[in-house]
């Protein structure tokens, strides 16, 4: 068995970069984590619990250019293949996040620029918890043993190469110790198991029990945060611009937010998602309903995001559980 | 991998003014023709272009000539005050747009074969009737009674009025309008009235519905009356679009999406839908 001993996990990702940029989770000078170049901003945290935003960003960025128009040549310019790049240490939530994200963008066809970024890049896992599934489409995982060890679980070639490094080491035997399971959101990672009992409670609530998403809709301030934090989240907006001289059009796309009023609406005026409460429980809905039939599970992890970075305070565990323990009262 | 996102340039062959915010804009290939299906269709009726102006953006539209025409595809675009279809009635003849599609499911052609057919349309919702039309009139033997039932807010606001001359011909056409001129002889919006007009098997009949404002009114004074079920009435569904390929969310209702599923939908498929 290959392991790698946990104080060399920098050095491994100091090496990668001799190559190619290497992003890994740090702690920014105002403690909070964030996705950021190796040695740009604060040290790395491997055990971290959240970032600020998903590794989506990396893939799909919150604005990226998609076609440049030249007007006088009235051609599309060609566009550049992005840089390679490593994606090292994330963890196991955010692992799961990644894999799904992963079969929704190849859904109904490939999305072009979501999987450019994807194959240029090379995924690393750092699972300090436990977890029994291998992660298809992650290059390489490295999983906790015990206080001191990861042993490594290679998925693809990109990954197998990364274990001709140095520091990883064959053992025959090795003292394994378990890791218990991350106590964030433990409720809801429970509620994640039976997807089908989400679906059927979101879906019974709209008209079960309205007074919840009259409730909610008081405290929600439509902001938007919550989906911009998701790492599940993916609805997006196309924008059009043009230069100031007018020669070159760019098109661009960038994040959008269900919750947001304008999400709906359409040119002419008419909006089919007017209130607030429509477009909050829309992000339920995708979620877990519409997410549910489309794919066969809840669209959430339990990252523990939207909890965290809510202005409002809204708690999505909370909100599922009590649908829920709602539904299941009537039957 | 091919990008599902990248546009085609076309050119605008020809602008006919079709009211006083509406025009319709003949669109071309730069080479060769439009690509035929093994139906000898370019789209099928119902299934929409997202036409787009660099620097501007891009909407969708129905295609609104004949399916079986290769040489050019008409769309039929109102102003609404938006900044694609501002910016397309700015535009001239010869100018260059771009095109994505045709996407969508359009209208079940097989299942209304040898039925009475029903078609209520209000204002804008002509272009994918239009080209429903062109698709009867080319097969008219393979369908029973045919009905197009037509509103617009007042007699100048009907549109493709050359159009409706040569259906004519083979189907039977009823204009409303929601606010008579004097020397308007039709209808004035849909009234329980038009049910004795329409000779139709109601057991053998199917409808189709675009068109945001009179749909609900054709459908409770007019269609459900006729004894038409909801299973049996084609709604052609209007959301916001942006991808136009089941990935930005704009378009959904309920658990469908309007530009991958739709837009054409059984009544009964969508008006359960929690938006």
């Amino acid at each position: 068995m290959l392991v790698i001993n946990k104080k060399n996990l920098e050095d491994l990702a100091k090496d990668l970069a001799k190559k190619s940029l290497v992003f890994v989770p740090v702690e920014r000078q105002d403690g909070e984590r964030v996705f950021s170049i190796l040695g740009e901003e604060g040290g790395p945290d491997f055990e971290y619990s959240t970032t600020l935003l998903p590794a989506k960003e990396l893939f799909f960025p919150p604005k990226e250019k998609t076609f440049v128009f030249d007007k006088k040549k009235k051609k599309v310019l060609p566009s550049f293949a992005p840089e390679k790049f490593v994606l090292f240490g994330l963890n196991l939530r955010d692992t799961e996040a990644l894999v799904q994200l992963d079969e929704i963008m190849k859904k109904p066809k490939p999305d072009y620029f979501y999987f450019q970024k994807r194959d240029a890049s090379t995924v690393v896992s750092i699972i300090n918890v436990a977890d029994p599934l291998p992660h298809v489409g992650i290059d390489l995982i490295l999983e906790k043993v015990n206080e001191k060890e990861y042993k490594a679980l290679p998925l693809s070639d990109k990954g197998r190469s990364i274990l001709r490094s140095k520091f990883f080491e064959n053992k025959e035997k090795i003292k394994a110790k378990v890791n218990p399971e991350s106590k964030k959101m433990p409720k809801l990672r429970k509620l994640l198991l039976d997807p089908e009992l989400l679906k059927d409670a979101v879906e019974w609530s709209w008209k079960g029990k309205p007074e919840i998403w009259d409730g909610l809709a008081k405290k929600c301030l439509g902001c938007g945060v919550c989906t911009y934090v998701c790492p599940l989240c993916y609805c997006f907006s196309i924008e059009d611009r043009c230069s100031l001289d007018g020669e070159k059009c760019t098109k661009s796309r960038e994040w959008d937010a269900c919750t947001l009023p304008g999400f709906a609406k359409i040119a002419g005026g008419h909006n089919f998602h007017k209130s607030l409460k429509e477009r909050y429980y829309n992000w339920y809905y995708h979620k877990f309903v519409r997410g549910y039939k489309e794919f066969g599970k809840s669209q959430c992890v339990a990252c523990g995001r939207c909890q965290k970075y809510c202005p409002a305070g809204i708690d999505i565990e909370k909100v599922l559980v009590e649908i829920v323990n709602q539904y299941q009262k009537l039957k | 991998m091919k990008n599902i996102y990248l546009p085609e340039q076309v050119k605008i062959e020809k602008i006919e003014t079709l009211s006083s915010d509406v025009k319709l804009f003949r669109l071309k290939k730069k080479l060769g023709k439009f690509k035929a299906d093994k139906n000898k269709m370019v789209f099928t009726p119902a299934q929409f272009l997202l036409v787009g102006v660099w620097g501007y953006g891009e909407s969708p539209f129905g295609c609104a000539s004949s399916p079986y025409e290769r040489s050019f595809v008409d769309i039929v675009a109102r102003n609404t005050g938006g900044r694609v279809t501002s910016a397309l009635h700015k535009l001239e003849k010869g100018a260059e747009i771009t095109v994505r599609g045709p996407f969508g499911n359009g209208f079940p052609l097989e299942f209304f074969e040898g039925k009475d057919l029903v078609m209520a349309t209000g204002g804008c919702g002509i272009p994918p009737i239009a080209a429903l039309m062109e698709y009867v009139v080319k097969n008219r033997k393979k369908f029973g009674e045919v009905y197009l039932l037509y509103g617009a807010r007042s007699p100048e606001d009907i549109l493709m009025k050359s159009d409706l001359k040569r259906w004519e011909k083979d189907i039977k056409i009823i204009l409303t309008v929601d606010k008579a001129t004097p020397g308007w002889n039709g209808c004035v919006g849909f009234v329980p009235d038009m049910v004795n007009m329409i000779k139709i098997d109601a057991r053998r009949a199917v409808a189709t519905m675009c068109g945001p404002g009179p749909m609900t009114n054709a459908l409770e004074k007019v269609l459900r009356p006729l004894g038409i079920s909801d299973r049996r009435i084609f709604v052609s569904a209007e959301r916001k679009m942006q991808c136009g390929v089941g990935k930005c969310q704009h378009c959904t209702t309920g658990d469908k999406y309007v530009c991958m599923d739709g837009p054409v939908f059984n009544f009964d498929e969508i008006d359960k839908n929690w938006d």
